[in-house]
C-alpha cells in the first residue's frame, strides 16, 4: 500500500510531492520500508497523521521539515525539489512545523516569541545598524497579539515563557508558526496536554486555518479530535503507510484497528 | 604609589581589554561560542599596525616588512586582517560546538603564537616589533596619556554602541532564539550557521582595533603579550561581570585590570614579593572565577529582580 | 642516521605524551569533560618532586611516589570540592571551570617555586650509543615507565572489579549506572588514577626536561592533540595517538625549524577535528 495516491479532497493538485523517503537510526529502519514512503499531501488539503507509537510520524515530520536529512528519495513542495534544503529554507519556502514536545526561546517573553518566529527585515545585518526595520516592527507586534487572541495567550504576553503550562506552550508553538503565514503546517500532537475547553478552540482554529487555504498535517493521538475535522487520514505503521482515506472509512477499517491494539503486543 | 598614573593606565588598558571582554561576550553569551584563542585576533591587529606603521627594516632588525604609513591606514589594516583572520578560521571550525570549537580556537590562536616567534621575517621573533608608530602626542595642553585614554574610551564607547544597536534590533532576538534552541530557530526561518558566523567576524573587527590602539600604547607588539593567558584573562573578566550583560562585561574588564595593574605598581620590598603578589593576585582571581561559575550569583540577583517588579 | 636519531627522540616524547595523556583521557571518558587543569597536575607532580629531591633531599626514588601520591590525592579533593558539584551543568562549563583551576594551581605553583630553572638532585645522564644513536638512561626510562604503566593499567582495567566498572562507564554511561555501578567509588578511583597518572608523567617532565613554572601548561596542548587523535577508545588508541604524535613531532624537525613542533601538535588536532572527530576510536563523541 505505496502507491501515490493523491490526498486531498477536490483536487488532485499536490502540494508536497513524498516519493520513496526513508530513514534509519541504530540500524533500526524507522521511515520507509523496503521501497521507501511515497505519498501526496494535495493543495488545500486537511490530512490526520496517525498510527501507533513508534509508527514513525515524528520522524516523517523531521524529514519534511529538514530537521534530519532523509536517507533517500525526495520531496518536492510546491513545484520545487527540497529534498536538500535545510530547515530554515524549507520554513522560508512556506513549511511550518510544530514539535512533539513543545520549544520556547526562554530569554524571550510570549509576545516576543511569537514576534521572532516572522522574518522581519531588521534580522538582515546591514538593516539591523538603521531604523527602517522600527516600521515593520509595530505591524509584527499588532499581528503577533492578533494571534495570541486566536489561540488564546492574549492576556500573558509579556510574561516569560517558563511561566506558561505544557498546553499553553504547545498553543504559543502554533503561535509562532502562524505568524509565518506558512503554505503548509504540520502540527506533531498539538492536543496533547491541552485542557479540552483549549482543545475546542484548537479545532476551530484549524478549521477556520483550512478554510482559508492553508494546507494542514496533523499527527494526533487524540482520534476523537481529530477524525472531526481531518478530511483525509492517512495511517502509518511500523515506518509504512497502512492506509489511507476518509476518516469513516478508517475508523473502520479492521487493518487500521488491528495495528492499533496490535500497539499492545508491540515489542 | 602613584594613584593617578595608575588610575590613567586603568582607564586605557580597562577600555582596551574592555572592547575584548564585550566581543566575547557577544560571541559567548549572544552566539553561543566558546572562543578559547581570541588573544590571536588581539594579536592580529597589534601586529599589523605595527606592520603597516614601522619604517623599512634596517642594520638589525630581522623583519621584512615595513610600510611607513600613517597611523589610520594600520588602523584599518589592522580592523581588516582581524576580520580576514577571523574568516579564515571561523570557515572551517563554526561547524563545531562546544568544547570542540573552544579547542579548536584555542589550537589556532597557539599555531598562531608559534608563528609569531618563529617567523621573523613577519614578526621579528621574540624580540617583536618596537618601532610601532605611536600617533598622538600631546594636545595642546592635554599630556598624551590622557589622550589614549580617551581614544581607548572612545573605541570602547563605539563598540558599545554599535553592539547594543545590534542586539536591540530583531538580529539580536534572532541570536537569542538561536541560542535558547537552535532547532526552534531554523524552523521558524533563522539560518543559525549564517548568524553565528556573521557573529564571529563582525566582533573579531574592534578586537583587531583594540590590538591596534594597544600596539600604539605600548610601542610594542611582541609575542609574550599575546599568550593564552590574555585569552584567560578575558575570560575571566566575562565570567566575573556576569556573563551576559554588556555592562558587566565592560565592568568585569575594568575590575580585573585595575586589580592587576595595583598589584603591579604595588611598591614591593623585593621582587620575589611582588611576584608572590603577582601569583596570589593570580590565584584570588582564578577562585573567584571557580565561585562565580558555581554560584551564578548574577542569575540570582536577576531573577530575584524580576520578581520582584 | 640522523633520521633514525628524530625517530628516537620521537619515540620517548610519544611515551612521555602517552603518560602524560592516558589520565586526561580517562577523566574524559568516565567523567565526560576535557579537564585543562590535568597539564597543571603535571606540574604539581614535577613540582613536588623537586621540592621533595632538590630541597628536602630525598632520594629520587622516594621522592618520585611521594610526589606521584600526593598529587592524586591533590586531583581527587579539587574534583570532589569544584567539579562535581557542578557536573549536571554539561561538559562545556566544566571545561571553561577547568581553565580556572588550571590558573589557580599555576598561580600556587609560581607563588611557591618562582622564575628560573629548577633541577632535580639525581646524577647527570649517563648517554648510551646503541647503533649509534644517542639515547639517555633517562629517556630509557620514561619509555620503559610509560610501558609498564601501560601494562598495569591493562590489567587493571580487564581484570580487576572496578577497572571493569569504570570501563563499563567510559562506554556507556547511563547503561553502567542502571546496572547498579557504583558512580561514586567509580569516580573517585578515577581522579586518583588519572591524577596519579598525571603526577608520574610530572616526574618524567621534572627527569628529564628543563624545567620551569610555565612548562606544565605548554603541555596542556601536545596533550589535547593526543587525546583527540585518540578519540573515545580503549588505551590502545591513546598509546597509538601518543607514539603518532611524538614521532610526528620529532621528526619534523628534519625538515621544519624546531620551534614549530607543537605546531605539529596543533595542525594534527585541527585536521582531526574537521575531518574526523571521532579520532582513531572511531565512536561518535557524546
Amino acid at each position: 500500500m505505496t502507491e501515490a495516491q493523491p490526498a486531498g479532497v477536490h483536487t488532485v493538485d499536490a502540494l508536497l510531492e513524498v516519493d520513496g523517503i526513508s530513514k534509519r537510526f541504530a540500524g533500526i529502519q524507522a521511515l520507509g520500508g523496503d521501497r521507501g514512503l511515497t505519498v501526496d499531501i494535495g493543495r488545500g488539503a486537511f490530512v490526520g497523521l496517525i498510527g501507533p507509537n513508534g509508527a514513525g510520524k515524528s520522524t516523517m515530520f523531521n524529514l519534511l521539515s529538514g530537521v534530519l536529512p532523509a536517507d533517500s528519495g525526495t520531496v518536492i513542495f510546491d513545484g520545487k525539489d527540497i529534498t536538500t534544503a535545510t530547515s530554515h529554507e524549507r520554513a522560508e519556502h512556506g513549511i511550518g512545523r510544530t514539535f512533539q514536545t513543545p520549544r520556547t526561546f526562554e530569554s524571550l517573553t510570549v509576545l516576543e516569541n511569537v514576534v521572532v518566529g516572522a522574518t522581519s527585515p531588521g534580522e538582515q545585518l546591514r538593516s539591523a545598524f538603521g531604523r527602517s526595520w522600527r516600521r515593520h516592527e509595530a505591524g509584527l507586534v499588532d499581528h503577533a497579539r492578533d494571534i495570541l487572541g486566536q489561540v488564546g495567550l492574549a492576556d500573558r504576553e509579556a510574561e516569560p515563557v517558563t511561566d506558561l503550562s505544557g498546553g499553553e506552550l504547545r498553543m504559543l508553538g502554533v503561535a509562532r508558526q502562524l505568524i509565518r503565514r506558512p503554505t503548509l503546517l504540520l502540527l506533531d500532537e498539538p492536543t496533547a496536554g491541552v485542557h479540552p475547553l483549549l482543545q475546542d478552540r484548537l479545532a476551530e482554529l484549524l478549521v477556520e486555518l483550512h478554510s482559508g487555504g492553508m494546507t494542514l498535517v496533523v499527527v494526533e493521538h487524540n482520534l476523537h479530535f481529530l477524525l472531526a475535522i481531518a478530511e483525509h487520514i492517512l495511517v502509518l505503521t511500523q515506518g509504512r503507510l497502512l492506509a489511507q482515506g476518509p476518516p469513516a472509512d478508517i475508523r473502520g477499517d479492521p487493518a487500521v484497528i488491528s495495528a492499533y491494539l496490535g500497539e499492545d503486543h508491540a515489542a | 604609589m602613584n594613584w593617578p598614573q595608575l588610575l590613567i593606565t586603568v582607564a586605557t588598558i580597562g577600555s582596551i581589554f574592555g572592547v575584548v571582554t564585550l566581543a566575547l561576550n557577544l560571541q559567548y553569551a549572544r552566539g553561543g561560542m566558546i572562543n578559547f584563542g581570541i588573544v590571536a585576533y588581539f594579536a592580529v591587529g597589534a601586529y599589523t599596525y605595527a606592520i603597516f606603521t614601522q619604517p623599512s627594516p634596517k642594520g638589525l632588525d630581522q623583519y621584512a616588512f615595513g610600510l611607513d604609513w600613517p597611523w589610520w591606514a594600520g588602523v584599518l589594516a589592522a580592523g581588516t586582517a582581524a576580520l580576514a583572520f577571523a574568516a579564515l578560521t571561523g570557515w572551517p571550525t563554526l561547524r563545531l560546538r562546544g568544547e570542540y570549537l573552544a579547542l579548536t580556537t584555542f589550537a589556532f590562536a597557539e599555531v598562531f603564537h608559534s608563528f609569531l616567534l618563529n617567523e621573523r621575517r613577519i614578526g621579528n621573533g621574540t624580540v617583536g616589533l618596537s618601532n610601532v608608530e605611536r600617533p598622538f602626542g600631546d594636545w595642546g595642553p592635554i599630556e598624551e596619556k590622557y589622550v589614549f585614554a580617551a581614544v581607548a574610551a572612545l573605541l570602547l564607547l563605539a563598540t558599545l554602541l554599535a553592539f547594543r544597536q545590534l542586539l536591540a534590533s530583531p538580529y539580536g532576538r534572532a541570536l537569542d532564539a538561536i541560542r535558547d534552541d537552535e532547532v526552534a530557530a531554523e524552523s521558524s526561518g533563522k539560518p543559525a550557521a549564517n548568524m553565528r558566523r556573521q557573529v564571529f567576524l563582525i566582533s573579531a573587527v574592534p578586537v583587531g582595533l583594540a590590538g591596534a590602539v594597544y600596539a600604539m600604547f605600548t610601542t610594542l607588539a611582541q609575542p609574550s603579550l599575546f599568550t593564552a593567558e590574555v585569552t584567560f584573562i578575558v575570560w575571566i573578566a566575562l565570567v566575573l561581570g556576569g556573563e551576559r550583560s554588556v555592562y558587566g562585561a565592560m565592568l568585569g574588564a575594568f575590575g580585573l585590570v585595575f586589580f592587576e595593574e595595583v598589584v603591579r605598581a604595588w611598591p614591593f620590598e623585593t621582587v620575589r614579593s611582588a611576584q608572590i603578589a603577582a601569583s596570589v593576585e593570580h590565584i584570588f582571581t582564578g577562585l573567584l572565577f571557580i565561585a562565580v561559575l558555581r554560584f551564578q550569583p548574577f542569575d540570582r540577583i536577576q531573577r530575584r529582580m524580576k520578581a520582584r517588579t | 642516521m640522523l633520521f633514525l636519531q628524530y625517530l628516537t627522540a620521537g619515540i620517548v616524547t610519544g611515551c612521555f605524551l602517552i603518560l602524560a595523556t592516558i589520565g586526561f583521557s580517562l577523566t574524559r571518558q568516565v567523567e565526560g569533560f576535557l579537564n585543562i587543569a590535568h597539564a597543571e597536575l603535571l606540574g604539581i607532580g614535577a613540582f613536588t618532586t623537586w621540592w621533595l629531591n632538590a630541597s628536602q633531599g630525598w632520594h629520587i626514588l622516594i621522592a618520585g611516589p611521594a610526589a606521584v601520591i600526593f598529587t592524586a590525592l591533590v586531583g581527587l579533593v579539587i574534583a570532589r570540592t569544584i567539579y562535581d558539584p557542578i557536573r549536571r551543568r554539561g561538559p562545556a562549563v566544566l571545561l571553561i571551570t577547568s581553565t580556572g583551576v588550571a590558573f589557580v594551581i599555576g598561580g600556587v605553583i609560581d607563588a611557591m617555586v618562582g622564575t628560573g630553572i629548577r633541577t632535580l638532585d639525581i646524577g647527570l645522564a649517563t648517554t648510551y650509543k646503541p647503533f649509534g644513536i644517542r639515547v639517555t638512561d633517562y629517556q630509557i626510562i620514561v619509555v620503559a615507565l610509560a610501558a609498564a604503566v601501560s601494562v598495569s593499567l591493562a590489567l587493571f582495567l580487564n581484570r580487576t572489579r572496578i577497572g571493569l566498572a569504570i570501563r563499563a562507564r567510559a562506554v556507556n554511561p547511563e547503561l553502567a549506572a542502571s546496572r547498579g555501578i557504583d558512580v561514586r567509588t567509580t569516580s573517585r578511583v578515577t581522579w586518583l588514577l588519572s591524577s596519579g597518572l598525571a603526577g608520574v608523567a610530572g616526574v618524567m617532565l621534572a627527569v628529564i626536561a628543563t624545567l620551569t613554572t610555565d612548562l606544565p601548561f605548554h603541555q596542556i596542548l601536545q596533550i589535547l592533540a593526543v587525546a583527540i587523535l585518540a578519540g573515545l577508545g580503549s588505551l590502545y588508541t591513546v598509546i597509538a595517538s601518543g607514539l603518532i604524535i611524538g614521532i610526528a613531532m620529532d621528526v619534523s624537525v628534519y625538515w621544519i625549524p624546531a620551534g614549530y613542533r607543537p605546531l605539529v601538535a596543533f595542525s594534527i588536532v585541527i585536521i582531526v577535528l574537521l575531518f574526523r572527530s571521532e579520532g582513531l576510536a572511531g565512536t561518535k563523541a557524546a
